[in-house]
């Protein structure tokens, strides 16, 4: 009972500073709607594909106008076309962010991909190329270069298609003139991009649910920043509880609990326990927000949720405790709740998957308990797993709570 | 005169002395931003090796071949050529692959999380491959949560299947050609049209792998800026961001060392001396100059020797030290101008200048297409034409380039100076 008087006071310091309880729930609510706009809305507002600026100087070939054509085809790319510019404008395009690439098409490129197709190097023994300007350091900029020289590998392989029938035919019987040969060519130019806009083997991608409603639910921008918000400002929340145990010790409150039946374990759990609540409130809040406003299903594995708020609840506690053993001042909280929540989000994939990280930095943010805590809600809201799966993750972070636990109550000071 | 500049500066060094002493100061003005960019520094800067391939983890794929190989052709398979094709030595430090016995295997490896992408070969590929009506779907089935990897994995497949595809096209078109001319077609004729369909593929395949594309030339953004690694590109762009949303941290928090010393009753006492109300609050107001401006110089200073970021043009960049600088503290003063107490300063400076600085662009420097709508917020903030300034610099720009944001900020960093200036006056007459 004590012990649940020591935190229902300490609850009440806390509540008196509605402000900060406020922006402990605002804040990462902002964050997680910016960011999931950010990333979700990225390549056009009603086309998600990433544009690509194409200047065509080749108007008069018919091979140059079927790029255009299959640049469209195309399901991660939307060519928008340059009506007049040169290479410079298109290349300030890809600098300022406006364009994740920008494909130039030379005069005599059609003429150049027809040799190309028959082998003939073309002018002084230079093979004539398109220019693709991109900054191939961006993710976007990869997925563009790579569906441009897809489609660009379509329209040699069209062209290579028509010198191929054309010498078949020729082989086979002859043209009556020059001009028929020309439109043999064309015909058989025309007929292979045409069928390269549906290729007969292609591939799928299936994401792998296990709800068949998470498999067709379009892509939700906020499955990524909803959990890391969460994950970052429960961490950030530590802070409150940290400097009332600071300002406790200072002012000689702690040391005269000490004086009453209060044993030295009642104390540290009653301080732990009102950390534990705020920060539990905090992620219940958040996950409603997170379910209802910006659609990532939490619920439909309630008790998988339970458990993982509760072991990160549980973990950040025993970091507050940790910090509060070592701190001597406010300032001092301060900071280090700020350094850890900065460096336990980055590293733990609370701001962008590991994945997309080097291969260094990803196996070490592995192994905090960041990255477990993200698992264990990633397993549930997009991996559409269950309780099973978030049992790993879970027992993960509660063993690095018994271990910031027993080195904060080992080191912890009553004055 | 001398005498109310002498104690301005006074009180100016007085001020700086405070901020340089407060150790939660210092670890917000440099050490927080520099542990940031360190941190991205870490996570991107060394994604990209010097030979132009990338460092990125290895994904783990598992690939169930349920191909049924021909007969006729000698028991020829295009799932075994598919499987041969990813299991090459030049694909070993991007893929880790490993055959499933059947389709419900690989499926639960990727479930399971022990594979990030399966690949299933459909039964048909082959029949699909030689009969010339026949298509086939090849399908990968990925870890959700992942991106990189399984985009290479559908960049491999995918090139391999368009030169199936393209044998099929070339069969095809030949043969729609012929029946339209009345021209009979020998049998051999597909065959060898298939076969030098794939020589050419293949020699285009390999040039594609080495970099060397036959028709298109792959060019770098032209840059003024002097070419640097992509560490250093990685470690500007952030600690730009980092930059400015701590040096507004630090004009807002400095400036707010006027309500600490109200509440204290040392600003009163102050003002009971005979320096006049303008020596003091010019006082205050330039320490909070000083102490932004030494912050900027330090954190460009430590990023080029630890990160080896080149910031630009000497003047461009002064240009630019100099606007922020300006519309930071002026913004500082402005902002503290409305705050009554140092407890609504704490909650009311974190929000405020969270907010500014997310709609200012700070935390996705990096971002290469940003929303059209985002764009135009971020003009609306200080924040987003300083972003706008030191970025342009970065790339190399010149001082004219760069003078509309300058000008912006100046005129910014005015108008937040003097309504601040005239609210303080007011409280304090």
């Amino acid at each position: 009972m004590r012990v649940i008087d020591l935190t229902l006071k300490d609850l009440r310091q806390l509540v008196r500073d509605w402000k900060t309880a406020f922006f402990m729930v605002a804040m990462p609510i902002v964050f997680t709607l910016f960011f999931g706009l950010i990333f979700g809305g990225q390549g056009g507002e009603t086309d998600p594909r990433l544009p690509v600026a194409f200047l065509n100087n080749d108007c008069s070939s018919s091979l140059s106008a079927s790029l255009l054509s299959l640049l469209e085809a195309s399901s991660s790319i939307r060519p928008v076309v340059l009506d007049e510019g040169s290479a410079q404008t298109a290349s300030e395009l890809v600098r300022d962010g406006e364009r994740a690439a920008a494909l130039i098409v030379p005069v005599g490129f059609g003429q150049a991909a027809e040799r190309l197709a028959s082998g003939e190097a073309i002018v002084d023994g230079q093979p004539m190329k398109a220019t693709v300007i991109v900054d191939q350091h961006q993710a976007s900029g990869q997925t563009a270069v790579q569906a441009i020289e897809t489609a660009v590998t379509r329209l040699l392989s069209a062209a290579q298609i028509a010198r191929i029938s054309t010498e078949a035919f020729e082989a086979s019987t002859s043209f009556e003139d020059q001009a028929a040969r020309q439109a043999y060519q064309d015909q058989a130019l025309a007929l292979a991009s045409e069928a390269w806009r549906e290729p007969p083997l292609f591939v799928t991608v299936e994401k792998a649910v296990v709800e068949s409603e998470l498999q067709e639910s379009p892509a939700n921008a906020y499955v990524q920043s909803s959990p890391g918000m969460i994950i970052q400002f429960t961490i950030h929340g530590l802070m409150m509880s940290g400097m009332i145990m600071v300002l406790e010790r200072k002012t000689g409150t702690l040391r005269r609990l000490l004086t009453t039946p209060m044993t030295r374990a009642q104390i540290i759990a009653g301080k732990t326990l009102s950390t534990l609540v705020p920060v539990l409130v905090q992620e219940t809040l958040l996950v409603a927000v997170g379910q209802f406003v910006f659609g990532v299903d939490y619920l439909r594995e309630p008790v998988a949720v339970v458990l993982v708020m509760v072991a990160l609840a549980l973990w950040v506690c025993s970091l507050g405790l940790l910090i509060a053993a070592f701190a001597k001042i406010e300032d001092q909280v301060h900071t280090w709740s700020l350094v850890a929540m900065f460096v336990f989000s980055a590293l733990g994939g609370a701001w962008f998957p590991l994945e997309i990280t080097g291969k260094t930095f990803a196996a070490i943010g592995h192994l905090t308990p960041t990255a477990w805590a993200m698992d264990g809600f990633q397993n549930i809201v997009l991996r559409g797993q269950g309780l099973t799966s978030v049992l790993l993750p879970v027992s993960i972070l509660l063993a690095y709570a018994v271990v910031f636990f027993a080195l904060a109550v080992w080191r912890f000071r009553f004055e | 005169m001398t005498v109310h500049l002498r104690k301005a500066i006074d009180i100016a060094l007085k001020d700086l002395i405070r901020s340089f002493r407060n150790v939660f100061g210092l670890v917000m003005m440099f050490l927080v931003p520099i542990l940031l960019t360190a941190m991205m520094y870490f996570a991107f800067g060394t994604l990209f090796r010097g030979d132009g391939g990338f460092d990125v983890p290895l994904t783990r794929v598992q690939v169930a071949n349920l191909d049924v190989p021909s007969p006729q052709l000698g028991g020829f398979s295009a799932g075994q050529i598919l499987l041969e094709f990813l299991q090459d030595e030049s694909l070993s430090n991007l893929l880790q692959l490993s055959e499933a016995p059947d389709e419900a295997s690989a499926r639960g490896a990727v479930k399971n999380q022990t594979a990030d992408v399966a690949i299933i070969v459909p039964s048909n590929f082959t029949a699909a491959v030689l009969e010339p009506e026949g298509t086939a779907r090849v399908t990968l089935v990925q870890d959700p949560t992942l991106t990189l990897g399984p985009s290479i994995v559908k960049g491999l497949v995918s090139q391999l299947a368009d030169t199936f595809s393209g044998a099929k096209i070339a069969a095809g078109t030949v043969a729609r050609q012929f029946g339209q001319r009345g021209v009979p077609v020998k049998p051999q004729m597909f065959q060898d049209i298939a076969t030098e369909y794939a020589t050419w593929a293949a020699e285009v395949g390999q040039a594609r792998a080495d970099g060397m594309h036959p028709a298109l030339d792959v060019q770098a953004p032209l840059s003024k800026a002097e070419p640097r690694s992509w560490g250093a590109e990685v470690a500007g762009l952030v600690m730009v961001g980092m930059m400015i949303f701590f040096a507004f941290f630090t004009g807002a928090n400095t400036a707010g060392t006027i309500i600490s010393e109200q509440e204290n009753g040392t600003l009163a006492r102050l003002f009971t001396t005979p320096t006049t109300h303008t020596a003091i609050l010019g006082g205050k107001f330039t320490g909070v100059f000083v102490t932004v401006l030494v912050q900027v110089l330090v954190l460009t200073l430590l990023t080029t020797a630890i990160f080896g970021v080149h910031w630009g043009m000497p003047l461009t960049v002064s240009l630019a030290v100099l606007a922020l600088v300006i519309v930071v503290s002026g913004f500082g003063v402005f902002i503290i101008s409305f705050i009554k107490t140092t407890r609504q300063q704490g909650s009311v400076l974190g929000s405020v200048l969270t907010l500014a600085g997310m709609a200012g662009g700070l935390f996705t420097t990096s971002l290469s297409t940003p929303p059209r709508a985002f764009e135009i917020i971020q003009l609306l903030t200080p924040h987003g034409w300083a972003l706008r300034a030191w970025k342009l610099a970065l790339a190399g720009a010149s001082a004219g380039e760069v003078a509309l944001p300058v000008v912006v900020l100046l005129g910014m960093g005015a108008v937040f100076f003097a309504i601040g200036a005239l609210r303080f006056r007011k409280r304090f007459a």
